[in-house]
């Protein structure tokens, strides 16, 4: 947080010479080199996109690219590319440290520096940070930097992501800051160092090279900049950028009401038991523009792999207020100017060694989950319902009849789900949460190469929190396995409803998730004979996470809790489905005022039963809504008394 | 003698009309009607005469336009059941300015404005596996009431769309039949299998549904343009061009309709490459500047780089060959504003054609590249589309002084100007970088309404080595539909890796699709067969579009090739080559070119003695240092072999061009004027 | 399957009272503890009533210590 005293004057109000006093350069200038900033940033991800070897960069878009500002600035992250945003707090403090660290001194064009340690860098050792150094008449102006997932990078399990992990010699290979690359050839030593440690290497080996073109590319681009403007101009740019977001995110913060707001979020389990609880408290003090985010009252780092560090706080902690305050400008580290955030060391939210961070996104999304419940009173009709809760990441392998291996990781789980409603209107059903934005591999493209069927992926009625604006729907997700199998189960947030109503509106419901284990099949047996499930059917079915009806295995919120990690590894049959509920998104206002006409095209489009329309929403439907769709009736008069009646029944 | 050519391309504000009769171009452009563009058309048709025409090629937005704005004709979809959200799903990503907005939803989800509302989504009890094998029948019953229900909503059409039916029609074929059972022999039905047998379930589906909405959207508007067109006296042949700028006879375009849903950019870069080709220039950026966007598209050695899918909203897809363009909102229209740090911004947003930018008078309050033009100096306030339109200098400079930053007049209209060009650049630097290219090696073609006027100032931060300012480049693109191929073809996805042991499969595939193809061409039309293909590296998710693959017997030999092809092209767009790692081909395409009769370009007399002499000298303000004195030219005075210094401007009724301090013009063979830079300006 | 109630351990930042005024509101509410911010980690003297920051001192290293680091 800048120490002023007095206000300063907004950007706005400077006139050009003092404009050009401070940045040197004019408005223009500053401007351009900006925006050009932030374009060099999607050129350098654009080959990377469509050329990776990875599918969690291609897929996942699990990889940023960025611009980072010279030593000389304290490495301010001054652009980046409007995709993954997970990256974005961990790479101005990151880079410093992985410069530092290494000394500056020994950096020489065509390096390529790595680091991927949580508590170096942040985010998890699959992430690896690469970056190359600017230079211009000798010294480092700026750094290109792209932070990308890595398939597998060791530990004692393919493609890593497993709650069993216990602690750093588990998790993966660490790797401090050391040059992959040295006058644009490779070290071959870490090269290989790499590879014998990893699983996959045919696929990160051409991912290395291609990232150092996209790093290389990004170096002219920049060069390209100095030379146009000069490089007081370019270095002027770089502190514009990273002003003008903080000048964004300061009249943002300056928006809320002053006040000390608290909210918290759970995830079921470490995996070890349900005797622990993992949550992260949040505390919001604001005063004028200044905001402070007190993570203390959190629960201590867990004794698996579901941790995140300081850094990861930082980035959903901008996240979750850029998210309900200031959704549209450029991420900078300029938005932290006014933004404490105070982390307790040895917390989940703030893991130090040897804890294994792996799930930090998950501890992201509670951290999310919990701001925006603390802000639901101050924000008023601008507050935003709850999501989807956890990315529920499986990986299986095994081995095919005919003996071939078979793996799959982040393909067969609930990943992606519903929004929760805004002002604006209903959820959105489908997407990434808020910190990732995935593309979805097709089925058609799974199904080739994994011993799979994706047999359901269907919305649920009466899932989706109620509301004036309804939130998302839970989706269903059904996949049937063709081999025999291991699977790793990392469903986290089926304890609770994440998907929380705001300003009158419900929650979402909370889904779970089912193994229904096949006992008499073979490897003769043909996939017709297999039993498929109906969306409707429970029965025998193995519960691996949910508050359920211990006799039923249904979902029923009064229930019990299944608890997933009972069985670290869930070894399956041929012919055995696992089945996902995802979570429910929150509602936005009260239901009983949510446009009957509304309900009625629900209830058509069997997103709300027409006993759902009663309950929940007060609304009076009748008809056959799954053979006469269009023959719906909505009795007006009914749903006027009824809505009386709930409302008087409030009290 | 060759018989009449007409071309109708129609734009968001203009529809424009080329015809080529003797070798002579004409031209004009008449107000689209937005609701019922057929109207335009047929008035430009008219205005041109078509009676002597051997053929009339379209480029129509009226499937297109009605996707967006969703008036489209209500269609039902069929599809696997357990998979009825395929369409509110897409592939599931957010768009880039929208990545951390809590309000955002998809835009054809059903959260917001779907093609299909939920209850026409009928799940279909049936499932085939990966090798399109029957893995749960298909339950005729169950199918027969999902078909009643659509019936009873009175569907005007269907789609059809089952998991994995790119292997196998099988079921999807049956289902067809059960429809027709049904609900009649009339009603449109799309299949997926056949409209579009390429893997992934939601392109897949997308592509099909919008053939089927287009096939009724498109079916009503080709039957009205067709009869007036008959009307208007004309006997000839009537084409739809693609989206990659080929022409289909409109039987053929009907039948596949969405291959026609975006053909207006295209048709520029056909015409680019045509021109290019009679100029001896293969490599190209084309770059067409309209009034609310630039469309960015690339030819190399004479032909233009291709995709294999075409996006009209963030996630919408159609599974279409098309040409690859980069589009950016910046044009002529683009809107002039200031940022929360008083800093200049021009753009996404656009004053359109309606109000207009400030200067036209139409009550447009807001300034745009339009006015930052008039009030530099390069547009003329008198001679606007060529005197047909004035415009006001007083209520640009108004517009501008609106502004809420503390700069000067001069200054915003310096910073518009220069901020415009810049958004135009990353645009190009976008295709430029995503294919590999070194824009020193390449010629800018600048056209559209404000191309001509706007891109010879990029040349420098493009650095290209030069700017071709064509005949007509304010109706360039309708040119392209006459500078196009007539082409035929079919394509088809397996998953098949690119080795020895797929000769026999790859070989069976491309027989088919000849096969086909063939069943389309008239024999002796003198078409040329070319196969292509799509393929992947193991472990990437995008495939490398549109590779060469040999003619003649499919074995080890041309399998090689084809591994050998795509490294290639792989290497010269991403710079590296991973020779090692094994390739999985992803598409299979046969394409028949017929040779067209195309628009000739008259040869430009030379100069006849006397000397090129300027019409007049203007005054260009307001671009950094004081005001400098412009010669003007008008283009219809200028000959073979001229050649003039910048600053200069030379003006024609539909197109001005600007050429800046420090660049040269020199007049070509055709007419078509190329700018160089002499000196970094 | 599972115990309702799972145990709640917390863990907190610890902040340790400063004697004096702050510069800008003028309670006497100063206390110091470590702060993430632009920049890096900081030690931070911050007035507890308006949150004005009366020193920040960075601390590039922060609370978590890389043993490897302060080894080699």
């Amino acid at each position: 947080m800048t120490d002023t005293a007095v206000t300063e004057p907004g950007l706005r109000d400077l006139s050009e010479e003092e404009f050009v006093a401070r940045y040197g350069a004019g408005r223009f200038t500053c401007g351009v080199l900006a925006n050009r900033g932030r374009y060099v940033a999607e050129h350098i991800c654009t080959d990377l996109l469509h050329r990776a070897f990875s599918p969690i960069i291609t897929f996942s878009q699990d990889f940023v690219g960025a611009i980072v500002g010279p030593p000389e600035q304290d490495y301010p992250l001054a652009a980046v590319n409007k995709g993954n945003v997970i990256f974005l707090g961990s790479l101005s403090t990151g880079v410093r440290n992985t410069v530092w660290e290494y000394g500056i001194d020994r950096l020489e064009p065509g390096d390529l520096l790595i680091c991927n340690d949580p508590f170096r860098v942040g985010n998890h050792v699959n992430d690896m940070c690469f970056i190359r150094p600017v230079f211009h008449a000798g010294e480092i102006v700026s750094f290109v930097v792209i932070r990308a997932h890595q398939l597998d990078i060791g530990g004692i399990v393919p493609g890593g992501f497993s709650l069993m992990k216990k602690n750093v010699y588990e998790n993966g290979l660490v790797l401090g800051p050391q040059l992959i690359f040295h006058r644009d050839e490779p070290v071959k030593e870490l090269m290989r160092t790499i590879l014998d440690n990893t699983r996959f290497g045919e696929t990160l080996l051409p991912d290395f090279h291609t990232i150092r073109s996209c790093c290389a590319l990004g170096e002219r681009l920049v060069q390209d900049s100095i030379e146009r403007y000069g490089i007081e101009a370019y270095k002027g740019a770089i502190r514009y950028n990273t002003d003008a977001s903080a000048a964004s995110m300061r009249a943002a913060i300056a928006s809320l009401p002053d006040g000390v707001y608290e909210g918290s979020d759970a995830v079921d389990s470490d995996g070890v038991d349900t005797e622990v609880e993992y949550r992260v408290q949040v505390k919001l003090s604001k005063r004028g523009e200044r905001l402070e985010v007190d993570l203390s009252g959190s629960s201590p780092q867990s004794r698996t792999s579901l941790n995140a560090t300081a850094l990861d706080a930082q980035t959903a902690v901008a996240l979750a207020v850029k998210l309900v305050l200031d959704p549209f400008s450029p991420f900078t580290s300029g938005i932290y100017r006014d933004i404490d955030v105070v982390v307790p060391t040895g917390s989940v939210i703030g893991a130090g060694p040897p804890a294994a961070v792996m799930f930090y996104f998950e501890i992201q999304s509670v951290l999310i989950n919990a701001i925006l419940r603390a802000l639901e009173a101050p924000l008023g009709e601008r507050a935003v319902a709850g999501a989807y809760g956890s990315t529920n990441l499986h990986t299986g392998e095994g081995l095919n009849p005919d003996g071939t291996p078979w793996f799959s990781a982040a393909e067969l789980e609930a990943q992606y789900g519903a929004w929760g409603a805004t002002d604006a209107g209903d959820g959105n059903n489908h997407s990434g949460l808020a910190t990732l934005n995935m593309i979805m591999p097709s089925v058609e493209e799974i199904e080739p190469r994994v011993p799979a069927m994706i047999l359901h992926r269907e919305y649920l009625p009466d899932t989706a929190g109620p509301g004036t604006h309804r939130g998302g729907s839970a989706l269903m997700k059904q996949s049937l396995f063709l081999s025999d199998g291991d699977h790793y189960l990392v469903p986290l947030h089926f304890r609770t409803p994440s998907g929380s109503g705001v300003h009158d509106g419900g929650d979402g419901r909370a889904g779970g998730s089912w193994f229904f284990e096949d006992e008499s099949s073979d490897a003769s047996t043909p996939v017709s004979e297999f039993r498929v499930p109906e969306p409707d059917d429970f029965d025998g079915a193995a519960v691996v996470s949910g508050v359920v009806d211990p006799e039923s295995g249904r979902l029923d919120p009064g229930g019990e809790f299944a608890f997933f990690g009972r069985k670290p590894i869930w070894s399956e049959r041929r012919g055995s489905v696992l089945r996902w509920i995802t979570n429910g998104g929150g509602g936005w206002g009260d239901p009983l005022e949510r446009d009957p006409e509304a309900v009625r095209r629900d209830v058509r489009d069997e997103y709300v039963s027409i006993a759902g329309a009663r309950a929940d929403y007060g609304v009076v439907v009748s008809g056959d809504p799954e053979n006469d769709p269009e023959g719906l009736e909505l009795d007006l008069e009914a749903t006027e008394r009824l809505r009386r009646e709930m409302t008087a029944e409030r009290g | 003698m060759p018989k009449a050519m007409v071309g109708v391309d129609v734009g968001g504000t203009f529809t424009d009309v080329v015809a080529v009769r003797d070798g002579v171009i004409e031209t004009t452009k008449v107000p689209t009607n937005l609701i019922d563009t057929a109207d335009g058309v047929l008035s430009g048709a008219r205005e041109l005469g078509v009676d002597d025409a051997g053929v009339f090629n379209h480029a129509s937005t009226a499937g297109l336009n009605a996707l967006l704005t969703r008036r489209i004709p209500k269609v039902g979809l069929l599809c696997t059941a357990g998979h009825r959200d395929i369409l509110d799903i897409g592939q599931n990503w957010r768009p880039a300015d929208a990545v951390t907005d809590p309000r955002w939803r998809r835009s054809f989800g059903d959260a917001l404005a779907p093609l299909v509302p939920r209850y026409l989504r009928r799940g279909i009890r049936e499932r085939l596996g990966a090798d399109g094998a029957v893995v749960f029948e298909l339950d005729e019953d169950q199918a027969r009431r999902q078909i009643e229900v659509l019936g009873r909503c009175a569907v005007e059409g269907v789609a059809i769309c089952l998991l994995n039916a790119y292997v196998s029609g099988a079921h999807e074929e049956r289902l067809l039949e059960l429809v027709r059972e049904g609900l009649g022999e009339e009603i449109p039905v799309a299949v997926s299998s056949r409209v579009s047998p390429l893997a992934r379930e939601y392109q897949r589906t997308s592509t099909t549904v919008i053939d089927a909405i287009m096939g009724i959207t498109y079916g009503d508007y080709s039957k009205r343009l067709d009869a007036g067109l008959r009307e208007l006296g004309f006997e000839g042949q009537w084409n739809y061009a693609d989206c990659a700028a080929m022409l289909a006879p409109v039987e053929v375009a009907m039948a596949r309709p969405s291959r026609v849903i975006f053909s207006g950019p295209a048709a520029g870069t056909s015409a680019s490459a045509h021109f290019g080709g009679l100029i001896g220039d293969l490599d190209l950026l084309c770059v067409d500047v309209g009034g609310t966007s630039t469309d960015v598209s690339v030819v190399v050695g004479g032909r233009p780089i291709v995709n294999n899918t075409v996006e009209l909203e963030h996630d919408m897809l159609v599974s279409t060959l098309s040409n690859e363009i980069t589009s950016v909102g910046a044009g002529g229209g683009s809107i002039v504003w200031v940022g929360d740090t008083g800093e200049i911004q021009v753009g996404p947003k656009s004053a359109g054609a309606d109000p207009g930018p400030a200067c036209y008078g139409r009550g447009g309050t807001e300034p745009t590249m339009t006015d930052a033009c008039l009030l530099v100096g390069i547009l003329d306030e008198e001679r606007f589309l060529g005197g047909q339109g004035r415009l006001d200098r007083s209520l640009a400079e108004q517009a501008f002084e609106r502004l809420e930053t503390p700069l000067s007049l001069s200054e915003r209209v310096f910073n518009a100007f220069n901020i415009g060009l810049n958004n135009i650049a990353e645009g190009i630097a976008d295709i430029v970088i995503r294919n590999g290219i070194d824009p020193r090696e390449f010629s800018l073609v600048a056209y559209g309404a404000a191309g001509p006027m706007l891109l010879p100032s990029l040349l420098g931060l493009i650095g290209a080595r030069r700017a071709i300012v064509p005949p007509h480049p304010g109706l360039f693109s309708a040119l392209g539909l006459l500078s196009a191929d007539m082409v035929f073809m079919e394509s088809r996805s397996r998953y098949l890796p690119l080795a020895p042991e797929s000769a026999g499969e790859i070989r069976a595939i491309y027989e088919d699709l000849q096969k086909e193809v063939e069943t389309q061409v008239d024999a002796g039309s003198g078409a040329v067969f070319r196969r292509s293909f799509d393929a992947r590296m193991a472990g990437q998710a995008y495939e490398t579009p549109f590779i060469d693959a040999p003619d003649g017997e499919i074995d080890e030999a041309a399998i090689a090739t084809m591994v050998e092809t795509f490294h290639d092209v792989y290497e010269q767009r991403a710079g590296n080559r991973f020779a090692a790692v094994p390739l999985q081909g992803v598409t299979f395409r046969v394409q028949a070119t017929v040779p067209t009769q195309k628009a000739t370009f008259a040869e430009l007399p030379e100069r006849d003695g006397g000397e090129l002499t300027r019409s007049r000298v203007v005054e260009i303000e307001h671009l950094g240092g004081e005001p400098y004195a412009c010669d003007e030219y008008q283009r219809e005075e200028l000959r073979r072999g001229d050649a003039l210094s910048g600053p200069a401007i030379v003006r024609e009724p539909l197109s001005t061009t600007f050429v800046g301090p420090g660049q040269a013009l020199a007049v070509g063979r055709y007419g078509e004027m190329t700018v160089t830079q002499e000196e970094s300006s | 399957m599972s115990d309702q109630n799972p145990v709640q351990e917390a863990v907190s930042v610890e902040r340790e009272p400063v004697a004096g005024a702050c510069s800008d509101c003028g309670k006497e509410e100063l206390m110091r503890y470590p702060v993430l911010s632009e920049g890096g980690w900081y030690q931070a003297v911050k007035c507890q009533s308006c949150l004005h920051s009366e020193s920040r001192e960075p601390d590039p290293v922060g609370p978590v210590e890389i043993a490897s680091v302060v080894l080699v």
